[in-house]
């Protein structure tokens, strides 16, 4: 017990996720660099600004897939949210309504769907793999209903073709201070969740919730309420990045988002995040979507074929995943003296 | 300072509560006073459990009165609970593996600054309490990577951290050393001393005599006598509690010493199994005494193949046979009962009925691998004469069961086979008199058809009892063997705390 206060730099790598997040972000600045070997354009200018961007997105549903993890379920709507999110915009910029009550209606929309999630898993006690799943198919639903099973007209062409414009410039075409809008607003909300998951009570109790639901209840933590919380900010994060798939495309895409929430598993796992619940810190989700993004940039521009380059990046999440489970079951099955 | 000393302060009268299929709680009635440690005594499934979550909020009662601090309280909730100043340490450890020891102290009722968790405050302050429980802990290390027992420790002061008024312990020795025991009447006397009231639950009766001053019997949901300690002597508590009297606390029945049935030769696995050579022989029970933590439950492991071996010979009535898998044991008669019952000797999601049958899937199935229900119906029969498991009926959760009928299962299932070894791993852990009891007529009763019975307890008074021979183990090593006839606590003792110089001082692990 008395090494405890002699090395700080142990003592932080070994605080909640840190590890997994330093390793990974070494094999982060490793990647780069052998891409940056291979094809010297992947570090210029350009190609980060773009980067970044292409970064955002996974950022974006890592956080909220990542607090749903941290609570012990998982969200499998948030695609379907993106999708109905993306498609109810651009419904109805094209039939003649200002952006602003459009995506306010989105907005609702999203919400609703992660209150749903929330109750069927924390007051009705469904499977979240089924009760998501059950939303998934529901949500993608609505984003085919809303426009008649068809992709949307392009917005800036409607009534308020404008605002429209004004909005996908803002949302993805824009940038500030030389780097595009769409990666500050990934920051900012992860400056905000992160904040609230690592100096609020609420999130707190999303660890606690996550990693003995039992003792966290014996405790007086309302369970109910925090695993709602942690499905509302998956949706409402999902409705984010509808807003900017549909900025991106100036359309309505009836299979946008599709297959989405596996991309965030996989920026919240690489990131340490474990699906077990309890562990891993929203830095993580930084780092796993930069892997991920990095990787898809990367072996493309070293001309990758994309059947070889979905084997490598699902390697590398089963790698991470390993990585993780090592490490827990290291400390777990040897109980350290 | 304490004007209330000696003033009731939990009145619980009439309370009904009943599950699907049982009536816990019938009509029952109990007192504490401020001041006094009072013991809540009672066979497994007697309610015990039951009735103080009642109290604490866990459960709602269906009818009847609580009152705490002469105030009535309707609808209770662990909340309001916490407020009213009682806290409660459950039978079943309840901490968030993945949480320091000061977030799990403060989990639920966080100190805060607006918006954000003061954390600085909060480890502070729990290291202040751990400090005044002479615990030597970094409020800031991770739960997980704590020994039971500490985390036991962590939760008293998780309790105590709520400034709670009224504390209930449901069992919290179970999990601890000797040591540790001691600590923790230090600890309940000086909250004693301050007039706080204390309800303490635990089947180590011998244990009552050092902190206990008042006693509260239940028997089968119901209220049955309340009265001083110091009035009452053991065999009327007993007989209280199970309802008629038991004649022997350690029944023993003499075998002839026959043949050598199972040999284990140089285990090695791991540095808590070190070069552990045995035999048991026909009409023994062979006891495993020593210390927590001291390689035993490992050793245990690693005979019946669950952990990884680095060498080690077994043979079974003269002939080697392999164990790499519990398959491979269980295959050649050679059975494990495992100490902690919640997460390797039950599925508790799963019924009565299919943890019986589920180790027994190969005897009571036909060669297409069909389930003869009526064979699996006669088990679960066998096992619950054997063991009088209290039950519903045979379908209900095994999660659902009282500790120690729990326990009875873990056991219960391994009956429909013919055994040759059955090793039984802390089997009367948290189990009342009277089931102990049938537990070591079981054994005898192994014993008697010639089948080697191998029997690992920190309990010294039982293993004394129980085993015909006895061996000692010390940090991974065995340190020395014993016939009944020399054996003596003493002996043990020593035996048991024959460390290697000094490197074993921070071994852990149980
Ligand atoms: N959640 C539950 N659901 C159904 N039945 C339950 C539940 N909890 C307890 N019971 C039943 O209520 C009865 C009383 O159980 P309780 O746990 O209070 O006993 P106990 O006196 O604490 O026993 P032990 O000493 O073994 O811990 C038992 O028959 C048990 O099976
Ligand atoms: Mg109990």
């Amino acid at each position: 017990m008395e090494e405890k206060k002699q090395n700080p730099i142990k003592k932080f790598l070994s605080a909640r996720g840190v590890g997994q997040v330093v390793t990974v972000l070494i094999g982060l600045v490793i990647l780069c660099a052998v891409f940056n070997v291979i094809n010297p354009n992947f570090l210029r200018q350009r190609n980060v600004a773009n980067l970044l961007r292409q970064i955002a997105p996974w950022i974006i549903i890592g956080i909220g897939q990542g607090y749903v993890l941290i609570t012990a379920n998982i969200d499998l709507s948030i695609g379907s949210v993106v999708g109905m999110s993306c498609m109810i915009i651009a419904t109805l910029i094209c039939n003649g309504a200002h952006p602003v009550p459009a995506v306010l209606v989105a907005l609702v929309a999203s919400l609703a769907t992660g209150a749903v999630n929330g109750t069927l898993v924390a007051n009705f006690k469904l499977p979240p793999f089924v009760a998501t799943l059950g939303t998934q198919t529901i949500c993608r639903g609505v984003a085919q209903l809303v426009n008649n099973n068809m992709n949307t007209d392009g917005i800036t062409g409607a009534k308020f073709g404008a605002a429209a414009k004004a909005m996908t410039n803002f949302f993805y075409y824009n940038k500030t201070l030389g780097i595009f809008n769409t990666f500050w607003i990934a920051l900012v909300l992860w400056a905000i969740f992160n904040f609230v998951l690592a100096y609020t009570r609420t999130g707190r109790h999303l660890y606690a919730v996550g990693s003995n639901t039992e003792a966290a209840k014996l405790s007086g933590v309302n369970v109910s309420l925090t695993i709602l919380k942690a499905y509302m900010v998956s949706s409402f994060c999902a409705f984010v990045l509808g807003l900017v798939v549909c900025a991106q495309t100036g359309t309505g895409t009836t299979n946008a988002g599709m297959s989405y929430e596996t991309y965030a598993v996989a920026a919240s796992v690489i990131g340490g995040i474990s699906t077990m619940g309890g562990t891993g810190i929203l830095s993580g989700v930084l780092v796993g979507a930069s892997v991920w993004a990095v990787m898809d940039n990367g072996l493309q521009m070293i001309g990758t074929q994309v059947g070889l380059k979905n084997v490598v990046v699902g390697l590398i999440v089963i790698g991470c995943v390993l990585l993780d489970v090592v490490r827990r079951t290291g400390r777990l099955g040897k109980r350290k003296s | 300072m304490e004007q209330y000393k000696g003033q009731t302060i939990v009145e619980l009268e009439h309370i009904n509560k009943s599950f699907p299929g049982v009536k816990a709680l019938d009509d029952v009635h109990f007192h504490l006073r401020s001041g006094e440690v009072m013991a809540l005594l009672g066979e497994n499934g007697a309610g015990k459990s039951t009735l103080m979550k009642v109290l604490s909020g866990v459960y709602q009662k269906d009818s009847g009165t609580i009152r705490i601090f002469g105030e009535t309280v309707e609808n209770m909730n662990p909340k309001r609970a916490q407020e009213m100043g009682v806290a409660i340490i459950h039978q079943e450890l309840n901490m968030c593996q993945h949480l320091t020891v000061a977030e799990n102290m403060f989990l639920g009722r966080e100190k805060k600054k607006g918006l954000v968790l003061s954390q600085r405050e909060m480890n502070v302050e729990a290291g202040k309490i751990l400090k005044s429980l002479a615990i030597d802990l970094d409020p800031t290390t991770m739960v997980g990577s704590l020994k039971v027992s500490m985390q036991q420790m962590v939760e008293i002061a998780k309790a105590l951290s709520t400034n709670a008024r009224i504390l209930i312990m449901d069992e919290p020795t179970s999990a601890l050393t000797e040591k540790e025991i001691e600590e923790m009447f230090r600890i309940i006397r000086q909250l004693r001393d301050e007039g706080k009231g204390i309800v303490y639950i635990s089947h180590r009766l011998e244990e009552l005599q050092h902190i206990v001053d008042r006693v509260t019997i239940m028997r089968d949901g119901r209220y049955i006598t309340e009265g001083n300690f110091a009035d009452m002597d053991m065999s009327t508590i007993i007989a209280n509690m199970v309802g008629r009297e038991i004649k022997e606390k350690f029944p023993r029945v003499h075998c002839e010493k026959g043949k050598k049935i199972f040999e284990v030769k140089h285990l090695n696995a791991g540095r808590m199994v070190r070069d552990v050579s045995f035999s048991s022989y026909e009409g023994e029970i062979l006891g495993f005494a020593g210390l927590m933590g001291a390689g035993r439950t490992e050793t245990t492991r690693a005979i019946f193949g669950v952990d990884p071996k680095e060498s080690g010979q077994f043979f079974l009535d003269g002939k080697e046979i392999k164990i790499n898998k519990p398959m491979d044991a269980i295959r050649q008669g050679v059975v494990l009962a495992p100490e902690d019952r919640k997460r390797d000797g039950l599925c508790t999601k799963l019924s009565i009925r299919s943890n019986i049958e589920l180790p027994n899937l190969d005897i009571s199935s036909n060669r297409v691998g069909v389930v003869n229900r009526r064979k699996v119906t006669q088990m679960v029969a066998k096992a619950k004469e054997n063991f009088s498991i209290k039950m519903p009926n045979d379908e209900v959760d095994a999660g659902s069961l009282s500790g120690g009928n729990q326990q009875k299962l873990v056991v219960g299932k391994w009956l429909a086979r013919d055994s040759r070894v059955v090793i039984f791993d802390e089997p009367t852990r948290g189990i009342d008199v009277a089931a102990k009891v049938e537990i070591y007529n079981l054994m005898n009763q192994l014993k008697q058809q010639g089948i080697s019975v191998i029997f690992v307890s920190s309990e010294m008074p039982e293993v004394l009892g129980i085993a015909d021979h006895i061996i000692v183990m010390c940090d991974g090593r065995i340190t020395g063997e014993l016939d009944i006839g020399e054996a003596t606590q003493e002996k043990i003792l020593e035996l048991a705390t024959r460390f290697e110089n000094k490197i074993a001082t921070g071994a852990a692990g149980a």
